[in-house]
């Protein structure tokens, strides 16, 4: 079971979002996972086994989290988040 | 739940406007007006996006401004924008804004996951693009 952070500003709209098609995308692979929705000040006190955020907040992220980050540009496109994620399981 | 929300006055159909922040300020104009938002929030939505990109833009077309919960909010809202001709917001063409005014972390999220899920799935998504607030009312 991993688990993974889906970060945007508040903490509040984009992430869900992301959240949402993180879960559709492991879904799709048959991965587990618990995806937790958080703001980038929240996320940064926070391990996971892997970080979703857009590029902007995961350059400030990287220099503050050990967990891998990667950098999703459209939050609510489940193919690219599903690249993403195939990346991670590499 | 959704309906609760984005209430039928809460939806606007505009042929164009002039930017993206405009698009912002008209998007939120029913919510401002029901007072569920103070005009600071407008604002707050705007300054996001020049500080934090513009990771707002969901998916091509569709951008879902908002800023931090509870401050300049007063009650929880959706209002929904469409636009014919698209502005540019930082590099990407947008016609369908959805804004969200959020007063905590959970009392907003069954709305926007119902939401989400039209705008995620394809042949929903579609009726947005198109325009066609009769035919979104009765998807809602």
């Amino acid at each position: 079971m991993y688990k993974f952070l889906a970060v945007c500003g508040f903490g509040v709209g984009s992430s869900l979002v992301l959240k949402m098609s993180i879960e559709k995308a492991a879904k799709e692979r048959g991965v587990e996972c618990e995806v937790e929705n958080m703001d980038l000040s929240s996320a940064k006190g926070t391990n996971a086994d892997a970080v979703f955020t857009s590029q902007e907040l995961g350059d400030e992220l990287k220099t503050a989290t050990k967990s891998p980050v990667y950098p999703i540009q459209r939050y609510m496109d489940k193919e690219e988040v599903g690249q993403a994620l195939d990346d991670f399981l590499g | 739940m959704l309906k609760e929300y984005l209430k039928d006055d809460y939806m606007q159909h505009v042929s164009c406007l002039d930017s993206w922040e405009e698009a912002i300020a008209v998007a939120a104009d029913p919510l401002l007006k029901s007072r569920i938002i103070e005009e600071s929030y407008i604002q707050a939505m705007i300054d996001s996006v020049e500080k934090n990109g513009p990771y707002i833009v969901l998916k091509d077309y569709f951008a879902l401004p908002h800023a931090k919960a509870g401050e300049g909010v007063n009650d929880v809202g959706l209002s929904l924008l469409l636009l014919d001709e698209p502005v540019d917001l930082k590099g990407n063409p947008v016609k369908v804004f959805l804004v969200l005014a959020a007063v905590d972390h959970t009392s907003h999220l069954k709305a926007l996951s119902e939401i989400s899920e039209l705008l995620m799935n394809d042949e929903t998504y579609e009726q947005f693009l198109a325009n066609d607030l009769a035919e979104i009312k009765k998807l809602l």
